[in-house]
């Protein structure tokens, strides 16, 4: 090789380095701190995190949470990438912008805007006893079941998307020509359909995940303290009990969980891919 | 490959830029703010309003200062002056006792001396802390508040406690100064004993917080948004809270109120001091002398229902009387406080 170096990979340089300087060096070193003891290099913090049950229960609530907001979310997102799909003109100017806007309003305010609906006397409340569904205010407020509610709304464009740009590459003839054959709407959905967009699931699952597995600000004002995810215990580590051995095992727990994701969906969206 | 010395870009043309970039970006705010009159001042998030309407416009006009304020809680600020202990850049922290006590053990203050800060003579003797480490510059009371649509008033402690207030309390985390002050009625109310004695009595205080549970709707770390729980009606008391909050909201029109149960009040420990090292350290000097001068003080103290700690000014809140007013022993918070905080969430989680 010469002395010139390609000028296209070079795009990419100033990128890496803002990466390399701002995440990588930070990581490791956060990665490093977690196993500095006054003792030497040890996994004491770690062993100690496991051991206490309060912490394994913040762990499963944490996985929990991230699960079922990415199921929700799903669920809205699948069928709501379809009918994008299909928009056409102003219709599909709308769709876009409606998931895009939301993205701009900060979480704070979204959170609270949830808070406000989940009340004893908010809008849900007020209609399910309207409609005679309850005859007094149900406690939503404070409940997993609205943080699950709340993280999906503010996560959905992240599910819609990746789906979305995979539905509308899809060839549509492909099911018009199963259904030629005789294939009924369910075996089309779930052997034509379904395998040709697990990819865009796949992907919008990966990106809904790793952020509500990370999520900080939904659950203080959603669920506030009583209901600790991994990520305030990371932040109480750090600010309130000023322990940065157990701030940074924890981050580094949750990192592994999501680059566990990250790798395991590429994985599957590539695997999905050859298939399909 | 044919090389063109017009079209080259080689690596060391390419990493002297990207140097120089980088260099040029990550110091120019330093560069700019060196010789600037903007000081960056951390303070609580509750603080904000007073803050941007009374304490900015006057430090503009009495010292010639742009104030950027950090409004956040007293441990934040406290992590934010330990990280950047190398090169600090807030100027002055306004937070409570305990973090203070912190941040002298952790050497990130200086001391406030009369003879650069002159109104410092004309404080109470007991608001000048460890020679001058920090000052309490205003002390707002703290008690109850209470929606006044659910009830006239909270004539004792117990009430958090009373089962027909199920589900209707919310009680601030031991992350929050005013966190304590429902740990230490929850020792007194445990234990039986007068709250110089209580205040040490921890594991009657945690039994007593434990039958408290019930009652909870919550436990925050974010007041505001309690806050505007009570306001709404959502629920019907918050624990701890203190006239700098509560009354000018009552003040507003809102239905909340600050009730001063007979069991006692607590003394909020707002503290101001010089970080060891920060930027523009006369302009600091000079920024705290006029927060603890006639005029900033009788503002703040008006502005905010809180009691002044210069003794020349007559203004600002009156603590109710007839109750005590306690201020416990902060060193033996400071020390404990952080096994406190892990036993406290333990014991509330859900």
């Amino acid at each position: 090789m010469s002395g010139r170096i390609d000028r296209v990979a070079l795009l990419a340089v100033p990128g890496l380095a803002y990466l390399a300087v701002i995440y990588a060096l930070p990581l490791l070193m956060l990665l490093a701190k977690s196993i500095q003891t006054a003792e030497g290099i040890s996994f004491s913090e770690y062993r100690a995190f496991f051991a206490d049950d309060y912490n394994i229960r913040v762990l499963l609530r944490t996985l929990r949470v991230a699960a079922l907001t990415t199921l929700l979310a799903l669920i809205f997102a699948y069928p709501t990438a379809f009918v994008m799909s299909r928009a056409k003109g102003p219709w599909l100017t709308v769709f876009l912008v409606a998931m895009v806007l939301p993205m701009s309003l900060g979480v704070v305010v979204k959170a609270f805007a949830w808070s406000i609906l989940f009340r004893a006397n908010g809008f849900i409340n007020s209609s399910l006893q309207w409609i005679g569904l309850t005859e007094k205010p149900v406690r939503m407020l404070f409940t997993e079941t609205a943080l699950v509610v709340g993280a999906a709304n503010v996560f959905l464009p992240f599910m819609v998307l990746p789906i979305y740009a995979v539905v509308r590459q899809m060839d549509r003839a492909l099911p018009e020509a199963a259904a030629s054959l005789g294939a009924g709407p369910f075996f089309r959905f779930f052997n034509v359909t379904l395998p040709l967009t697990l990819p865009g699931v796949v992907a919008g699952s990966a990106f809904t995940f790793s952020m509500a597995i990370s999520m900080y600000v939904i659950p203080s004002l959603i669920v506030g303290e009583r209901q600790q995810t991994l990520s305030m215990l990371i932040a109480r580590s750090f600010l309130y009990l000023r322990n940065e051995p157990l701030g940074s095992t924890i981050s580094a727990v949750l990192l592994g969980i999501a680059i566990f994701v990250v790798v395991f969906s590429s994985w599957l969206a590539r695997r999905l891919g050859a298939r399909s | 490959m044919t090389q063109s010395k017009t079209e080259g870009l080689t690596r060391r043309s390419l990493l002297r830029t990207s140097a120089m970039v980088a260099v040029g970006t990550l110091s120019a705010p330093s560069i700019l703010r060196a010789q600037s009159s903007e000081i960056v001042i951390g303070c609580a998030g509750s603080h904000t309003a007073w803050m941007e309407q009374l304490v900015a416009p006057h430090m503009k006009k009495a010292i010639g200062a742009d104030i950027l304020f950090e409004g956040t809680k007293s441990s934040v600020n406290l992590e934010k002056m330990s990280s950047n202990k190398d090169a600090p850049y807030l100027s002055v922290v306004q937070m409570d006792d305990p973090v203070m006590i912190q941040a002298v053990e952790a050497d990130l203050l200086n001391p406030i001396t009369a003879g650069a800060v002159p109104n410092m003579t004309d404080l109470r003797p007991d608001a000048v802390h460890m020679d001058g480490m920090w000052c309490n510059y205003v002390q707002p009371w703290a008690g109850v508040a209470y929606n006044t649509d659910y009830s006239d008033g909270v004539p004792t402690w117990a009430a958090l406690w009373d089962p027909a207030n199920a589900g209707q309390v919310i009680i601030p985390s031991l992350q929050n100064t005013e966190g304590m002050w429902t740990l230490f009625v929850a020792a007194m109310l445990g234990s039986g004993k007068p709250f110089s004695e209580a205040q040490y009595e921890i594991d009657a205080a945690f039994a007593k917080l434990e039958e408290l549970k019930p009652n909870l709707l919550s436990v925050y770390s974010t007041m505001s948004q309690a806050f505007n729980l009570l306001e709404q009606g959502e629920i019907s008391m918050l624990a701890g809270n203190f006239s700098s909050y509560t009354l000018p909201r009552k003040g507003e029109g809102v239905p909340v109120d600050l009730a001063a149960p007979k069991e006692g009040i607590f003394a909020m420990p707002s503290g101001i001091c010089l970080v060891k090292g920060g930027p523009n350290p006369e302009l600091a000097e000079a920024y705290v002398n006029e927060m603890l001068g006639a005029e900033m003080q009788a503002a703040i103290a008006d502005f905010a229902t809180s009691v002044p700690a210069n003794t020349t000014v007559t203004a600002g809140a009156v603590i109710p009387e007839g109750v005590p007013i306690y201020s416990p022993d902060w060193a033996f918070v400071a020390k404990n406080r952080r096994a406190w905080i892990e036993r406290f969430d333990k014991l509330m989680a859900l």
